[in-house]
């Protein structure tokens, strides 16, 4: 038995100083009393020097606020101060006025004005599209964006910004978890050079392979996991075909060499139990090993990618010769069993 | 002349080595037989073999082979020759693991050009259309035949558009005026351009036309099969014997009730003779079995077509930039040839551009293509004038005259930019979310879909595939594709 451990009893001191709490003062009225200094991060105005207030000081008016005011005090209908003022409608026909416009604005009128050239091509035109594909004919244009709501209605539950969530979340909800981990995992696996869209491609064509591909006949000497379905339904569900061909055929454990162990210059072979995402790893490289090997009928892009679901048919039949590596593995795997040193129960 | 090689050693005969023997040691001039212009090389003596020494005790050899390998790679069988592109080139219709689609119609003959239809997705029937369509190579590898049951065909509005062309010419049949409509299929990659011209073929076949097609311009261009001048042309001319030969089968194949039927009414001037009583079908049977005389028969056949009371005609193409351009052949002063100058493409571009009429009356459709597609920019600027044109008409766009301009295709195309309605571009835009929603409940019943069909669902498609380019909805929504 190990002494529980006694902070009191330490052999020497330890620079340990409990935090000072912070606490509010119980009356909270010392605080309404303002600071006679000025903070820096204060407000820059003190009270007193606020001059604002004076008549002389305040800034003009707006043009639109101008106008609003002359209105009320002749009894009118002004503008409508809440919308931002019309300055195209106020300068318009006043060149003087328009010489002191903002450059962009300046532009907007020169654009307007009648072209000289009706035939004139328009400047900066590309020889290609930047725009997505147009409907044809269509002239409203619909972004397609999902219910797209522009006022966000005001959630029910106080304190929340947005609406609760129904829960259970979907699947794939999340942007960067939204394909299936098995899936997201062999493409992964597919992937050389870091060419992760060639990868993808593949994936694409062994899944289209899977689904083209006859209902395999299944091997009684091969069993799959237990619970799988029939094999008619597995070419119209690849992604269940592919996770089922895998998980079918990934072994439980490896066998760890461990050197100097046994004595005599021979390795102690221990088994070590694999997790799910290790097992997985485990029978993709196998079957990508096996595929490598499968001879190249056909030629271009799609070969190797063909060659892998035809090894994923031959596991799913019981045909592939992976069925045998994983079967030595687990025989190695039991006759070394009493190497596992457990780690001493307390 | 002869070559400069052989004068240059006819030269040296008079300076033999034996002339000036004592002038120089034997060294400095080697025994050379004239006209050989290789070096003279001392013959070396056969090695014995396994004679090298071993290298000495001690000696490092930069040999850093560990053993000897195992060869590399597997030592089987080759597929045949041919095979690997046969594999590569297969058209697959039919995936027996999709679900039939009970809601399925197929076209025929009465519906094919109904309005009724517009933004259903319509079965092809087997053995009239898909046969024939399979004859003329219009199915591609790269579209999703592969993953239905059988082939069938979304009515959008663009190919309601081609119906309607399709009545106007069969009203106009009636008439005295037959006429010709002409259309150049333009839009986006995977836009379904080349989908629109199989279905446009697919109601010309239901409703009995004579179809013409070249699948794939590119293979007519690029110098793969052999051409020879057509004597007596002015300028001259090329045919290409052994894909007209090719054609003519394909013609053969594909319009079986119309060869079935039709007799001789002309004595077509050939260079073989006929049997007597010549049907058509032997006339195009003789071009086939003879390459040498296809081109001729192409002729014979076409002024069998143009005689009164022979069918319409539809005249398509795929990659129409690639017969825009010099093609790959040479002429005999080492000049590029213009794919104009061929006569086939000759035959198509004349019907395109207007400069012949079809005499019974026709469609001419012409496809670019996106993914495969050599720079033409004559064509570009016109399909983007005629573009233009249809918005308004008075801002089309003006040439670049920094441009070489291909003089040619502009005066094949210049109908483009006038009011005519006969010649024009269709432009196949993205669909609309209806015909999107109905594809993908098509895809859904047919199993390939395994999600509910709900607006939602379809408008995020939707918006992921570019605002309904339906190569990329297929492509999101079927394919998997991460």
């Amino acid at each position: 038995m190990s002494p529980r451990l006694n902070i009191t009893t330490f052999t020497r001191s330890i620079a340990f100083r409990p935090k000072p709490q912070v606490q509010w003062p119980a009356r909270s009225a010392l605080r309404l009393a303002p600071l006679q200094c000025r903070l820096y991060t204060d407000s820059t105005t003190l009270p007193a020097a606020d001059r604002s207030k004076r008549e002389d000081a305040r800034p003009i008016e707006h043009v639109s606020e101008e106008a609003a005011s002359m209105a009320k005090t002749m009894g009118e209908e002004g503008p409508d101060l809440t919308q931002g003022t019309a300055i195209e409608e106020v300068v318009q026909g006043d060149k003087a006025a328009q010489a002191n416009l903002p450059k962009v604005m300046q532009d907007k009128l020169k654009s307007e004005a009648p072209n000289t050239k009706p035939n004139m091509a328009p400047k900066g035109s590309r020889s290609y599209s930047t725009t997505t594909t147009q409907t044809g004919g269509n002239s409203a244009l619909d972004m397609g964006l999902v219910d797209l709501q522009s006022v966000p209605k005001v959630p029910e539950t106080p304190g929340l910004k947005y609406e609760m969530p129904s829960l259970p979340l979907p699947k794939d909800g999340h942007v960067k978890h939204r394909h299936d981990p098995v899936v997201e995992q062999v493409t992964n696996l597919l992937m050389r050079h870091g060419k992760k869209s060639v990868a993808e491609r593949n994936m694409a064509l062994i899944l289209q392979h899977l689904r083209t591909s006859p209902i395999p006949s299944i091997n009684p000497a091969r069993p799959l996991l237990p619970g799988a379905p029939p094999p008619s339904h597995l070419p119209l569900n690849p992604i269940l075909y592919l996770i089922l061909a895998i998980d079918s055929v990934a072994p439980l454990m490896r066998i760890r060499s461990q050197r100097g162990a046994a004595g005599g210059g021979v390795a102690l072979q221990i088994p070590v139990p694999l997790g799910q995402r290790q097992r997985r790893r485990a029978a993709v490289q196998w079957i990508m090993g096996a595929a490598s090997k499968r001879r190249n009928m056909g030629s271009g892009k799609n070969s190797f990618a063909q060659r892998i679901a035809q090894e994923l048919i031959a596991v799913v039949q019981g045909t592939s010769e992976i069925w045998a590596k994983r079967n030595a593995i687990h025989k190695l795997g039991v006759a070394a069993r009493a190497n596992i040193v457990l780690p001493r129960k307390r | 002349m002869p070559p400069s090689p052989c004068l240059r050693s006819f030269s040296r005969l008079s300076l033999d080595a034996s002339t000036h023997n004592f002038l120089a040691p034997r060294l400095l001039h080697p025994r050379v037989a004239c006209f050989s212009t290789s070096t003279a090389r001392p013959a070396a003596a056969p090695k014995k073999k396994g004679s090298t020494a071993a290298p000495k005790k001690g000696v490092k050899s930069l040999n850093t082979k560990k053993g000897k390998k195992s060869p590399g790679g597997d030592a089987g069988k080759r597929p045949a020759q041919g095979d690997r592109k046969a594999l590569r080139k297969r058209i697959v219709l039919s995936n027996d693991n999709a679900l039939e689609v009970s809601s399925l119609t197929d076209l025929d003959k009465a519906n094919v050009l109904s309005d009724a239809n517009e933004g259903k997705v319509m079965g092809l029937p087997a053995e009239k259309v898909v046969d024939a369509l399979r004859a003329v190579d219009a199915f591609k590898t790269t579209q999703g035949w592969s993953l239905f049951r059988r082939p069938a065909v979304l009515m959008r509005k663009e190919a309601m558009q081609l119906a309607s062309l399709f009545r106007e010419v069969e009203d106009s049949a009636t008439g005295p005026q037959k006429r010709t409509i002409r259309r150049i299929l333009s839009g986006e990659r995977m836009s379904g351009k080349s989908t629109l011209l199989l279905q446009g073929m697919s109601m010309a076949f239901l409703r009995d036309w004579f179809v013409i097609s070249l699948p794939e311009a590119q293979d007519i261009v690029n110098a793969h099969t052999d051409y020879a001048p057509l004597p007596n042309s002015q300028p001259m001319q090329y045919t290409q014997d052994t894909y007209t030969a090719n054609l003519l089968q394909q013609m053969l194949k594909s319009n079986v009730t119309f060869f079935e039927s039709a007799k001789l009414t002309t004595t077509p001037d050939l260079p073989l003779p006929l049997p007597a009583k010549a049907r058509l079908a032997d006339l195009v049977a003789l071009g086939m079995a003879n390459p040498e005389a296809s081109w001729p028969v192409f002729v014979a056949l076409w002024n069998e077509l143009s005689q009164p009371g022979r069918p319409p005609i539809l005249l398509a193409v795929d990659g129409l930039s690639h017969i825009m351009r010099h093609s790959a052949y040479m002429s005999a002063e080492v000049k590029p040839i213009h794919a104009h100058d061929l006569t086939l493409i000759r035959h198509f571009v004349d019907h395109l551009s207007g400069q012949k009429k079809l005499p019974n009356g026709g469609l001419v459709l012409g496809a670019t293509s996106q993914s495969n597609a050599p720079t033409s920019p004559a064509l570009d600027f016109c399909i983007e004038v005629a573009q233009a044109r249809q918005k308004t008409s008075d801002n089309v766009p003006q040439w670049n005259p920094y441009k070489n301009v291909d003089v040619r295709v502009m005066d094949a195309l210049k109908d483009l930019n006038s009011d005519s309605k006969d010649f024009d571009v269709i432009k196949v835009g993205g669909l609309s979310k209806e015909e999107a929603r109905s594809i993908m409940e098509y895809y859904a019943e047919s199993g390939m879909l395994r999600h509910q069909v709900n607006e939602g669902f379809v408008s995020e498609k939707w918006s992921l595939a570019g605002m309904g380019n339906i190569g990329e909805l297929e492509k999101v929504s079927v394919r998997l594709r991460l």
